[in-house]
């Protein structure tokens, strides 16, 4: 009996932890030049509220919310966990806010929530990771993944030469979108860059520690090695930190997609050439912008352009609004960034 | 010979791995990359040998990997406050104790299952750190680094303290009252108590001790980088347990040595860059490894069954 009740208990706590409720981190904005009477509320849902690359968006959708003077609620699961998206998702309908914008942990297990929100005549928009095309109006569009493939493998046959041995360090042999990136990075090697071999893949599990571990060894195992490319954010730092140990700074390039704060120290003091991402601050800086703009009716189906405040105008392609080329930042431009 | 069947069969089995490396990979004995790889191992080895204490009075303790991030990212904060070094590993040893007391207590105190009350704290832990941290790294300043040392000297230290802590245990295990006392509560801790010993204290002792290590470890995990990944222990209990069970510490408890988690954990660790060097697609590494913890727990199954008959 006492076993059962300790089990339970036990469970419960667990329980609790994982589902802790935490109120929404508003971001109210300053009243500024909005019209009198009830200001438009946008709603940001991040893939996961503690990871600090939607902290950067969220800098930059603050911003857009000061600028146009509407109301900015800030809310996402501690995990990424697509369940709890559709639970903040009801009450957000519940609250009646007038539009939604929302990173997609799972496709198919947000649209349901999504078209329910429509369907109440919330608008809707997606940024980073996108619902299905009928469970919103448009998609902020950061990168694509052939974008993402063609730009760190031109980036990679640059800095080698266009010829030479060059390996990569993943997260994980299964995450989705990075078997999709290696896809396009291997159709531009063979398209372009027939000088270029890939020896070896080796994931990370997304750490930085085990990728340090994984470069030390691959840098010994594969001495005519001339580039690592690390295609998750732990592993650039990691690589770049082997890379300096084994006192081949400089002579193995690391390039790889990442955040500047993570990397600031590697690529100054040059054991990393270049990180690749896109602005993170200005993806949110768009995607609230347009979500006001459609939810004001300014921004309709069709359009081939959207004006963004200060940051100017951006191409759409169907219902994709295009945040533009991934952005490179090198020794020459990373201290103009901080996220 | 018999008596540790269990611990040779496993160096012999690492020996046969590092042989045919040998033989197939010369590379993989380069002396930077060995030493490289070997002080980024040691930390993972001080948990493996505090688990090791655990099992060995027949509990478990999953939440050892949150606790290292907790303990890392502590450290790392004091660290980037400019506090001395000595301050940070304090801090690091003391709040690892702390963690480990309050399963401990939980386990010990209170009777709860520790499997569940260390679920508990793992996850507490974890997403605690995640919410203040917001996954963000903590950049440590100059001179933390390989504690402010040559790196070779730093590897020194690193590897040094792991082997002090592998030499401590094993004597304390094999000659100390307090090591046959850990034995004695794993293997029945009825007849433990009627001896005069107290069962719980023991179990309470070596949680505080596992955390403690876990705190250590944390810092020599700190000191190989400028910078800490609050997502760092991430699966480390899986890794430090797989090695105990490889090592021959039996998951009923009373049963193994130090010496044969050394095996089980560089058995274990060898695998992976292994791979790399012999040019295996990545596919096989989790498979190859599964198979060597199942192979593990069927020999102790075997094992147990004869003993029985």
């Amino acid at each position: 009996m006492f076993r059962f009740l300790a089990l339970t208990l036990g469970l419960g706590l667990v329980m609790l932890t994982g589902c802790n409720k935490s109120g929404p981190d508003s971001a109210a904005a300053p009243a500024g030049g909005a019209p009198a009477g009830k200001r438009l509320t946008v709603a940001l849902m991040p893939k996961s509220k503690g990871n600090a690359y939607f902290v950067s968006c969220k800098q930059g959708a603050e911003q857009a919310a000061k600028d146009l003077g509407v109301e900015l609620i800030f809310d996402g699961p501690v995990n990424p966990d697509p369940a709890k998206q559709n639970e903040i998702i009801e009450n957000w309908i519940t609250l009646g806010v007038d539009v939604i914008a929302a990173a997609c942990e799972n496709k198919d297990g947000i649209s349901t929530a999504l078209k329910k929100a429509r369907d109440k005549g919330i608008k809707v928009v997606t940024y980073d990771s996108d619902a299905n095309p009928d469970a919103r109006d448009f998609f902020v569009n950061q990168a694509t993944p052939e974008d993402i493939g063609n730009a760190l493998m031109d980036e990679a046959a640059r800095l080698c030469g266009n010829e030479g041995e060059f390996a990569i360090i993943t997260a994980s042999l299964t995450a989705q979108n990075m078997i999709e990136w290696q896809k396009f990075i291997e159709a531009r090697r063979v398209a372009k860059y027939p000088g270029m071999k890939m020896v070896a893949l080796r994931p990370c599990d997304d750490l930085k520690d085990k990728a340090q571990s994984e470069a030390t060894t691959l840098l010994s195992a594969y001495p005519n090695l001339k580039l690592l490319m690390n295609i998750c954010s732990p592993a650039v730092p990691g690589a770049a930190e082997a890379v300096k140990q084994a006192g081949k700074a400089g002579k193995v390039k690391v390039i790889g997609l990442g955040l500047p704060n993570e990397n600031r120290r590697y690529v100054k003091d040059g054991a990393t050439d270049t990180v690749i991402l896109w602005k993170t601050v200005d993806l949110g800086y768009l995607t609230v912008q347009s979500a006001v703009a459609l939810a004001k009716g300014e921004l309709k189906a069709g359009a081939t352009s959207f004006h963004s405040g200060k940051l100017g105008d951006f191409k759409i392609a169907g219902d994709n609004i295009l945040l533009g080329e991934p952005f490179k930042f090198t020794k020459d431009n990373i201290d103009q960034f901080d996220f | 010979m018999k008596r540790h069947f269990r611990e040779l069969s496993v160096t012999g089995a690492l020996l046969l791995l590092l042989l045919s490396l040998a033989i197939f990979a010369p590379n993989f004995f380069e002396p930077q990359p060995l030493l490289s790889r070997l002080t980024a191992a040691a930390p993972k080895l001080v948990v493996a040998c505090g688990i090791a204490l655990v099992i060995l009075c027949r509990q478990i303790d999953i939440s050892v990997g949150s606790l290292f991030a907790v303990c890392s990212v502590s450290a790392g904060l004091l660290a980037a406050a400019k506090l001395p070094l000595p301050v940070a590993v304090i801090a690091s040893v003391t709040l690892g104790a702390v963690g480990g007391a309050l399963n401990g207590a939980l386990v010990a105190g209170v009777g709860l299952p520790s499997i569940v009350v260390t679920l508990a704290t793992m996850v507490t832990w974890r997403e605690g750190l995640r919410l203040t941290q917001q996954g963000v790294f903590v950049n440590l300043p100059d001179g933390v680094q390989w504690f402010g040392l040559p790196m070779a000297a730093g590897q020194g230290i690193v590897c040094g303290l792991a082997l002090a802590v592998l030499l401590a245990l094993a004597y304390a295990l094999r000659f100390l009252s307090v090591g046959r006392f850990v034995y004695a509560v794993g293997s029945d801790a009825e007849a433990a108590r009627l001896a005069g010993i107290r069962p719980r204290l023991v179990t309470f002792g070596v949680f505080v001790l596992l955390g403690a290590l876990t705190g250590l470890a944390a810092v020599m995990n700190l000191v190989q980088s400028p910078q800490v990944d609050p997502g760092t222990g991430r699966m480390l209990e899986l890794e430090a347990i797989a090695a105990v069970v490889v090592g021959g510490v039996a998951v009923s408890g009373g049963r193994g040595n130090v010496w044969g988690v050394l095996a089980g954990f560089l058995l274990l660790a060898c695998i992976t860059p292994a791979l790399t060097y012999l040019d295996v697609k990545p596919y096989w590494d989790k498979a190859i490894q599964g198979a060597v913890i199942l192979l593990a727990i069927v020999a102790d199954g075997v094992r147990r069954r004869k003993l029985n008959r």
